[in-house]
């Protein structure tokens, strides 16, 4: 299990143990934490899973490809540098207290 | 204890066709999974109900053998499942993506309003549904699947006969001999274009079907697919979108105010009714949803249009468009693996450049005071004669 701190859209730190064999965004709605929505189940077709990942994270993680990054234009909250689609990340390829901040909003 | 499946058989399929939303609002209330004897069919309309099957596609399976769909069509991405589904579906995402949305599509969307506004705008009447929902959603959509060179009327009535033969619950013999026929067509034109792009790729899905390779049978079930959802779904959105605001002055001047709100009330259209109605999905081993008994086998249909008026979801007023309603996932797109793949096309052409391209150019745009509009289907629904008036120009 991967130990992850989740601050949900209220500003709440959440710390929770991922199945390194999850995506990012499965763990989280696993964790029954709310603010990732996940319309198209994972598939990179909605951009309603936008998360903020920590720098740690940015450093371990292969940056989104050019599919992902055009989708992420497209999140309701506006993208960073620190933005990736949840449903793309695998739990396993992110560092050990990992810090995931969700957007206010997905819709 | 779970109950058994209770069977509605006091509802009609004609019934259903004029005005679906009572008799979804009674199965809400008493029996939000039941066997639907007309249609011969499990009908789920609980929007909860709803997310669980798209989430579990080992218990609900979207591949049916018994699938209207498949027998009209051929056996498309729409009825696969897991792996195969999505490699299917990664070939054809780029096409729909929406950073090729917004660099290769919407300026084709403007141009074709552009030129269906200049030659609306001087009638000073008719029905918005023909002369510009279906023109707009037929001609768009002949670029984007890549046979450019359809006419957009032959495209207009394959679709409606590929639909027809797909929502043919009743199984009429009519509505096969005209899908036979569109089938005929549609090959036709797949086989002309498919050779041109071969030697010179562009973005559209065709392009893409053919640059992966794909064997014919499945080029040809999967444009189909994209030619039934692809042109009903805008088309009815459009009539949808201006149906809801020209019977809103407060909205219509919002929008007028600021085409930017158009996206706003499409997604709110499309809640309110939900083109793609009702989609189908299997029951591969016994499950209990809503305390209802599913039995391994039943053939289920999800109900979008139900689900996007759950008053659970969006409150007493789902039965209203309301474009101003806090923002909430709604199901007119479906979710899961088979979410809309074209989603953000719809948004940008009926959201983004059609609506307010129309509301630009005719300011006094109304409704006809002497016709009234009218709105049809179940398993699609849409305006079906949306009459008109605005100052001729
Ligand atoms: S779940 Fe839809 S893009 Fe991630």
């Amino acid at each position: 299990m991967t130990k992850l701190t989740v601050i949900t859209p209220t500003g709440e730190s959440r710390p929770m143990e991922a199945d390194p064999s999850t995506s990012l965004m499965e763990a989280i709605r696993d964790a029954g934490i709310d603010g990732i929505v996940a319309e198209c189940g994972g598939t990179a077709a909605c951009a309603t899973c936008h998360v903020f990942v920590d720098e740690a994270a940015q450093a371990a993680l292969d940056p989104a490809d050019e599919h992902e990054a055009g989708m992420l234009e497209f999140a309701a909250v506006e993208a960073t540098p620190a933005s990736r689609l949840s449903c793309q990340v695998r739990v396993s390829d992110l560092p050990e207290g990992a810090v995931v901040t969700l957007p206010e909003t997905q819709l | 204890m779970p109950r058994p499946m209770p069977v509605i058989d006091d509802v009609s399929l004609a019934e259903m066709y004029d005005d679906p939303y009572p008799v979804y609002a009674r199965l809400r209330r008493e029996a939000p999974v039941a066997w639907l004897a007309p249609a011969n069919i499990a009908l789920i309309t609980r929007f909860d109900d709803m997310i669980a099957i798209e989430r579990d596609e080992e218990t609900f399976p979207a591949n049916d053998p018994r699938s209207l769909q498949i027998r009209s069509m051929g056996h498309s991405l729409m009825r696969r499942d897991g792996a195969e589904h999505a490699a299917e579906r990664a070939v054809l995402v780029k096409s729909f993506s929406p950073p090729m949305v917004k660099s290769h599509w919407s300026p084709l969307f403007r141009e074709i309003a552009e030129e269906l506004v200049g030659e609306t705008a001087p009638k000073g009447q008719g029905d918005l549904f023909t002369e510009f929902a279906a023109p707009m959603a037929a001609r768009a959509l002949a670029q984007i699947i890549g046979i450019p060179e359809t006419d957009w009327q032959d495209l207009l009535w394959w679709s409606q006969a590929l639909i027809d033969a797909t929502g043919n619950y009743a199984d009429l013999p009519e509505p096969w001999e005209r899908c036979a026929r569109a089938s005929e067509g549609i090959d036709t034109a797949i086989d002309h274009h498919a050779a041109l792009w071969a030697k010179a790729p562009n973005p559209s899905a065709l392009s893409a079907m053919v640059a992966a390779d794909w064997p014919i049978e499945r080029i040809r079930a999967d444009i189909k697919v994209i030619i039934g959802g692809g042109l009903n779904e805008p088309r009815d959105s459009i009539g949808t979108v201006l149906l809801g605001l020209l019977s809103d002055p407060a909205q219509l001047e919002a929008v007028k105010a600021d085409p930017a709100l158009g996206r706003k009330a499409f997604e709110e259209a499309v809640r309110w009714v939900a083109p793609i109605g009702m989609y189908p999905r299997r029951v591969a081993k016994e499950t209990v949803l809503s305390d209802t008994v599913l039995p391994a086998g039943t053939a289920i249909g999800l109900s979008a249009a139900s689900a996007c008026r759950d008053e659970s979801h969006f409150g007493d007023s789902a039965g209203r468009f309301d474009m101003n309603r806090p923002k909430a996932q709604h199901l007119a797109f479906g979710s899961g693996p088979h979410f809309c793949l074209g989603t953000w096309m719809a948004r940008s052409m009926v959201g983004d450049v059609a609506v307010p391209a129309l509301l630009a150019r005719l300011p006094d745009l109304r409704l006809d005071p002497d016709n009234s509009p009218r709105m049809g289907g179940w398993v699609f629904r849409g305006p079906l004669f949306l009459p008109a008036r605005w100052s001729p120009k």
